[in-house]
């Protein structure tokens, strides 16, 4: 009886398929170099993401941002938990972050910096900082790292680059803006974003459900 | 055919990381999935979404596992060092509760490891939550509430006299209760034995496994023994709000081996 259930449903969509197919005309479409180059850029997938579908990436940084915004009220009412004595890790992971962490913060901004003429983007970009901080967390302890980076100056951060990053798009939807150093700017803006988002997250549940 | 060989190897690498026992390699698993995820991406002519799969998959999500790994993945035992129970043999670490422990941190997932702590250590320890059992003879003082494993091994509380003088004992544990006024506590049983020896204190309240282990150590002759009433028996603790997990998992465990007989059978490799 299963068998029969998802012969039907493969026929019903095959029809579709058939069907739809042919109804409506393919509008013809430049060459895909110059739609991108319209954006100022020469990889197809910075032009897609921060201009012809702007709207998606801005959406996409505001959940984000969303989230990070309710990790921190959802955490907030939890007690904060007393420090733990930091788990004692060997020597070799504190100089492996000594030498890694510096090449991992350059790659880090030099994806978002090169997105649009290249794969990368601010998006990776801001996972492979994050990844660079996690290291240096995991070699040097949480709270350690969290005094050298204090909240205040970290949501400002996150919630700066939040607003130039709506100004810029803003700029684009309606104004029109467009180029090389937008797409440039704008990768950097969601570097700053994402990197500090991962951070936080990390270092409030650090804070509240225990030292890891 | 390139895509089909890395989709292959990504499927494996799932597998692998699903299968296994130990929580680390599950985590190595689960980067080196990534990984040929994000590779397949870049055959399929994807280095965007490669660079994504690389960056978040392979480095983010690894790293806070590992992360949480550090903590939740270990099994932290305090212990005092007690002879046929958890004792130190040169460099491992054997017992019957050591057996014991093996299994649950197995059970658990959890990579064991041991403090040595003096016992008047451990309940601070365990409510600090910096430890999340404790084994070595573990005799419950009266006013220590941690939540306690069924009874493991009986045994009985002594008092040995050698001499004129106060009596000693290890302070913390059960012994200590049982002191009479004037009394000495010492931290652990090295001090204890070591003020028996000098004749600072003139006995000892200790329990009868202990008191074995000092015989076969040549640390005190045959001596006039006087039992206190109480039927007591060592157990584990655990830290409190570890209830619903480790020590069910425990009784669990030792509800396994008392079933196959298997704790009978290292209760007769250990005890006799």
């Amino acid at each position: 009886m299963k068998w029969a259930a998802w012969l039907v449903a493969m026929i019903l969509g095959g029809l579709l398929a058939w069907t739809s197919w042919g109804l409506f005309p393919r509008p013809a479409l430049p060459p895909w170099q110059e739609a991108t180059a319209y954006w100022g850029a020469r990889n197809a997938v910075a032009a897609i993401v921060l201009g012809a579908r702007l709207y998606d990436t801005l959406f996409e940084v505001l959940v984000f941002a969303m989230a990070m915004v309710g990790v921190r009220l959802a955490l907030r009412p939890l007690p904060k938990r007393r420090a733990r004595p930091p788990v004692i890790e060997s020597p070799l992971l504190e100089r492996a972050a000594d030498v890694l962490v510096p090449a991992i913060g350059v790659f880090g901004v030099y994806l978002a910096a090169s997105g649009h003429l290249a794969p990368g983007g601010g998006f990776p970009a801001g996972a492979i900082v994050g990844t660079g901080l996690l290291l240096v967390a995991l070699a040097r302890g949480i709270r350690a790292l969290a005094q050298e980076f204090p909240q205040p100056i970290l949501s400002q951060l996150e919630y700066g680059g939040l607003a130039a990053l709506l100004i810029l798009g803003g700029g684009s939807l309606a104004l029109g803006w467009r180029g090389g150093w937008l797409l440039t700017l704008a990768n950097m803006l969601i570097l700053i974003k994402v990197s500090t988002g991962a951070w936080t997250v990390l270092e409030h549940f650090a804070a509240h459900r225990g030292e890891v | 055919m390139i895509t089909l060989v890395l989709s292959l190897l990504a499927f494996g690498l799932a597998t692998f990381a699903l299968r296994q026992r130990r929580l680390l390699w599950g985590v190595v698993g689960v980067g080196a999935h990534s990984l040929a995820l994000a590779g397949v991406y870049l055959s399929l002519a994807a280095p965007d979404v490669a660079l994504a799969e690389a960056a978040i998959g392979f480095g983010l999500v690894t790293f806070v596992l590992l992360l949480a790994l550090r903590r939740a993945g270990r099994l932290v035992v305090a212990a005092t060092p007690t002879y046929p129970l958890l004792y130190q043999q040169g460099e491992r670490v054997a017992g019957l509760e050591w057996e014991i422990l093996k299994r649950l941190a197995q059970r658990l997932h959890r990579d064991l490891e041991i403090l040595w702590v003096p016992r008047q250590e451990i309940p601070r320890l365990l409510e600090a939550e910096e430890a999340d059992l404790a084994a070595g003879g573990f005799l419950p003082a009266q006013s220590e509430a941690l939540p306690l494993s069924r009874a493991l091994v009986p045994t009985r509380l002594v008092e040995v006299r050698l001499g004129p003088g106060p009596l000693g004992a290890v302070a913390g544990g059960r012994a200590a209760d049982f002191l009479p006024p004037g009394g000495r506590r010492f931290e652990d049983e090295e001090a204890l034995l070591s003020a028996l020896a000098r004749g600072s204190v003139g006995g000892a309240v200790v329990d009868l496994l202990r008191l074995r282990d000092w015989h076969f150590k040549g640390k005190i002759p045959e001596v006039q023994l006087s039992y206190f009433p109480d039927q007591l028996s060592f157990h584990f603790a655990v830290a409190p709000g570890e209830e619903e997990t480790i020590l069910a998992a425990l009784e669990e465990l030792l509800d396994e081996l008392e079933r196959t007989g298997e704790l009978e059978e290292l209760m007769r490799r250990y005890l006799r």
